[in-house]
């Protein structure tokens, strides 16, 4: 289904669907497990955290999920389609959108380009007339990416050139269009792959560390605009070390740690969860956490010691 | 039987040659990250030095090789990866692939001139003799070529396994910052592996030349060891094993094939196979690599693009260009150079430009370097004489055709690879197309393919002043579409694709597709230069297309800025004009050209310098105005001017 019809039915708000399903997901360099058993879920209209140390399989995932590695096992499915064996162009065109962690722009064009390659993607180059027809939303004044609302399209250029502006203003970067990507500083080039992204108005948004390098105003405003994406209907997947902007913002996260999900659940979930405690901090011994994690997820207790630190709720994780 | 054997065992040997090439191959790109296109002129520098030693100058064996061997080869690879090859760290993909091109064209055209073409030499067998072995006679010196391959190969496999020195030399080219963090110098590592490589490069050109029984020459010792290219390309550029044993495999292969299959062919025929099989071979190995997986490489290229002329522009400076055009061709309508109209080379100029814009799209918008325009050209002059006599607008419609077609059946098997692939199947081919057909008597027969002026209704272009200025408006035009081109949707993903395979695919565009596409555009555009070059010169030869004056008018391209419609009509400017003046030092020019130029990745147009004191070359880049506050603002904060709070 061509992207931009596809995203912009979701302007009637989140659904209750399953946008991504990863299943028992593992890949091995060498010797060295990448990912062992991966398993996770992303609805439709919520922000969802992949949360870990570094080194955990986090980016490894992304690119499973987006078809720049392929697995050795598992599935990856877009609502119900099987889209493991994919190319990644057409998992994009299915509505799969990303960014990277270490930035992959279009380095000699302007941001402006950048974006406007991501708009057009649909669109075959030997029937340009056709743009017009791929945009419908704004020459007639729909103009919304993923629910967000874009303005109508005003000034001189295409509706490309037009569109391409608004949704660099939308990230921020109102009157940069021009600037060559390469030369822009890590932030605006992080924002410019953002707007790329979107410009192909995604069902699922994959976000490798979108954060780093913005300063506390940005990350807020960052945080705002995702938000704002997923009540549109997008769901968001969003690998972050900023935990304040994870925290905040998701409404579910999963913890990688080696390879495997060592944790799931609301954010209070896993602030508490001692797993992701010893992951992080090394603060309790792993045995100590497999058993306080087991009681957390089975709403029990360990009964020689009758306490598990962090989950004074007991209230059970998702898987 | 004992034919078999025999041929088994020079099977063998060829292929122990091809293996110390190849292996020196697979070590310099182990260490440097570069294939090195110059691997078969070192060892054919090698082989005429040796044979200048000994022959010549009448040194004992020994000493000529440790001269040749220890001295000339590992000084030039240290000489080569200091003064060439470490500036070019951080440098677009395809300069290390032009300069090592350069160095092979430099290494040809001074052998060009110290050793005279016209002469025969033949280079006497390190050791002499020979011994019967179960019913067959076997050369001592064919033992000697096997013995030492096996000895390079289980050398180096100790070296890159055992040793300390091994496991850096291996670990240079992934991560140079973390080697140097370990406390080893990578560009030492990296110099290790050059001398290594020119090492094994005149190792095989000595060990091979006394085989060649009807003398050295210096196109064919150059291109002996593309059988090499093959063998390493199986070994992935780095297992030394598999590409000995595929070296092995091939040399047994061609041998068989010489001896079992081709005396079956027609005369003809068996010429083509003869001279072709080593490309053959090439072009087998590239279409059954597995593909390369594509990664995200986080390198943001921060080269500035040089600015791109608006609609407005191209069309003011194209009608500019045609004025001149018109005012040459009154002022210089008589003028002859040594015996040349003006105009016709002129003509030549305006081909070779258009040839030079086909570049420009696939190699400087999209990141495909393209060794084989010109035998696109010549396929294109051959269709043009073939369809109706030439002459015939027909003839150029079908030259830009067949061209566009065959050019996307060459790029269709090795979209999946990485551009070096792609340089290397066009290498492959453009040698083959050379070699199998151009050279072919029956194709442009033994005085040339006739192919008359064009003539349309009512006008004929029969005159030198008629055809330059037509070629001239067929320039124009083309480079108004490359530029139109370049200002597209299709040119904006040429230049993206080139920027990041990785972010194009995941923004649902389809890799292969856009470069088929641009590899076939590009060469229609050359056939249909090649075309317009038949009817400028309106007789075409075998040597015409060469491989080498091909790969030299790259060069000259990239020297003047491959990224740029001035660069390909400069190029093809100084390639005429050096060709007339200095025809045997032109591969020196453009390899000395294309190493001083270095690194800028737009050619002497890119040189802000320059552009000082020629008003004319646009400035590079986009500008970078003083960043805006940013605000979030339409898209989700609300605050003035958004709908997203509302």
């Amino acid at each position: 289904m061509p992207q931009a019809e596809a995203t912009l039915a979701t302007d009637d708000g989140p659904t209750p669907d399953h946008v991504l399903t990863v299943e028992g997901v593992a890949v091995r360099f060498g010797g060295v497990a990448a990912l062992s058993d991966a398993n996770l879920s992303v609805r439709a209209g919520t922000v969802t955290g992949l949360i870990g140390p570094n080194g955990a399989g986090k980016t490894t995932l992304f690119n499973v999920i987006s078809g720049l590695q392929t697995p050795d096992r598992g599935t990856v499915l877009l609502y119900d389609t099987d889209i493991t064996k994919m190319k990644p162009h057409r998992r994009a065109r299915l509505g799969l959108a990303r960014t990277f962690q270490r930035l992959e722009l279009f380095g000699t064009l302007s941001a402006g380009e950048n974006v406007q390659v991501g708009l057009e993607s649909s669109v075959k180059w030997w029937q340009w007339r056709h743009v017009k027809r791929k945009f419908p939303w704004v020459k007639e004044g729909v103009a919304s990416v993923g629910g967000v609302p874009l303005g109508e399209p005003t000034g001189p250029g295409s509706l490309a050139v037009v569109t391409s502006d608004r949704l660099l203003e939308g990230v921020g970067l109102g009157g940069m269009a021009a600037d060559q990507a390469s030369a822009m500083p890590t932030g605006l080039a992080r924002m410019v792959e953002l707007a790329r992204a979107l410009a192909m108005a995604p069902k699922i948004l994959l976000l490798d560390e979108p954060g780093s390098g913005l300063d506390d105003a940005e990350s807020q405003a960052l945080g705002t605009l995702l938000t704002t994406l997923a009540k549109g209907g997008m769901g968001v997947l969003l690998v972050e070390h900023d935990m304040e902007l994870v925290m905040r913002i998701c409404d579910f996260v999963y913890v990688l740690d080696f390879g495997d999900i060592i944790a799931s659940g609301t954010p209070e979930e896993i602030r508490r969860d001692p797993m992701v405690q010893a992951a992080y901090l090394g603060a309790v011994s792993e045995t100590d956490a497999q058993k306080t994690h087991m009681a957390a997820t089975h709403g029990t207790t360990d009964g020689a010691t009758g306490t598990t630190p962090g989950t004074d709720d007991g209230e059970a994780t998702q898987a | 039987m004992s034919n078999f054997l025999q041929f088994t065992v020079f099977g063998i040997m060829l292929g122990a040659g091809y293996a110390i090439a190849a292996t020196g191959l697979v070590v310099t790109y182990t260490t440097s990250g570069v294939f090195n296109f110059a691997q078969g002129a070192v060892g054919m520098i090698a082989a005429f030095g040796y044979w200048e030693l000994v022959s010549a100058h009448h040194q004992p064996t020994l000493v000529a090789l440790l001269l040749v061997l220890i001295l000339g080869a590992s000084i030039a690879g240290a000489f080569v990866e200091r003064v060439l090859m470490r500036r070019l760290h951080g440098a677009s993909a395809e300069r290390p692939v032009m300069v090592t091109l350069g160095l092979m064209v430099i290494l040809t055209g001074l052998a060009t001139v110290v050793w005279s073409p016209t002469v025969q030499r033949t280079v006497n067998p390190q050791i002499n003799g020979q011994f019967r072995l179960v019913g067959i006679n076997i050369q001592y010196q064919y033992v000697l070529i096997i013995g030492v391959a096996i000895a390079v190969a289980a050398g180096l496999r100790l070296l890159f396994y055992s040793t300390r020195t091994g496991y850096a030399l291996r670990a240079v080219v992934d991560d140079p910052e973390l080697l140097g963090m370990a406390g080893v110098s990578p560009n030492r590592m990296s110099q290790y592996g050059w001398i290594l490589g020119f090492f094994m490069a005149a190792l095989s050109g000595v060990m091979l030349a006394p085989t060649q029984t009807t003398g050295i020459s210096i196109e064919s010792m150059t291109l002996l060891v593309v059988s090499g290219y093959a063998a390493a390309i199986v070994g992935r550029l780095k297992h030394i094993p598999l590409t000995f044993a595929a070296a092995i495999a091939i040399g047994l292969a061609e041998n068989y094939i010489l001896n079992y299959i081709e005396p079956h062919l027609s005369s003809s025929l068996q010429r083509d196979v003869d001279v072709s099989l080593p490309m053959i071979f090439l072009f087998i190995a590239l279409v059954t690599l597995p593909s390369v997986r594509l990664r995200a490489v986080g390198r943001l290229t921060s080269m500035r693009a040089p600015r791109v002329a608006s609609g407005k522009e191209s069309l003011i400076g194209g009608a500019a260009f045609l004025v001149v055009a018109v005012v040459v061709s009154v002022a210089f309508a008589s003028t002859n150079i040594k015996g040349t109209t003006l105009l016709t080379l002129g003509g030549m100029v305006m081909c070779l430009a258009i040839v030079g814009l086909s570049l420009v799209l696939v190699t400087g918008y999209s990141g495909q370097v393209s060794l084989c325009q010109f035998s696109f050209m010549g396929i294109g002059a051959f269709v043009m004489g073939k369809v109706a006599g030439g002459g015939s607008l027909a003839g150029l419609l079908a030259a830009t055709a067949v061209c566009a077609g065959i050019g996307a059946l060459v790029a269709l098997p090795t979209i999946r690879l990485s551009d070096l692939y792609l340089a290397l199947a066009t290498f492959a081919f453009a040698d083959a197309v050379a070699q199998g057909f151009f050279a072919d008597g029956s194709v442009y027969g033994s005085g040339g393919l006739q192919i008359a002026r064009i003539t349309l209704p009512g006008l004929s272009f029969g005159g030198d002043t008629a055809e330059f200025l037509l070629v001239t408006v067929f320039f124009v035009v083309s480079a108004w579409l490359v530029l139109a081109i370049r200002r597209s949707l299709f040119g904006r993903r040429l230049v993206a694709v080139n920027d990041s395979p990785a972010a194009y695919a995941t923004v649902g565009l389809n890799i292969g597709f856009t470069k088929v596409a641009v590899f076939a555009i590009a060469a229609g555009m050359a056939g249909l230069a090649g075309g317009l070059y038949g009817t400028v010169q309106q007789i075409v030869g075998t040597t015409d297309f060469d491989i080498f004056p091909g790969i030299i008018f790259v060069l000259f391209v990239t020297i003047w800025g491959i990224r740029t419609v001035s660069g390909a009509f400069l190029a093809a400017l100084t390639y005429v004009a050096l060709n007339q003046i200095w025809p045997s030092s032109i591969g020196i020019f453009a390899g000395l050209g294309v190493i001083l130029i270095g690194r800028a990745a737009n050619g002497i147009l890119g040189i802000e310098a320059i552009h000082v004191r020629l008003p004319w070359v646009k400035d590079g880049g986009a500008t970078t105005g003083e960043a805006p506050t940013r605000t979030f603002g339409s898209l989700a904060l609300g605050g003035e001017g958004s709908r997203a709070a509302s």
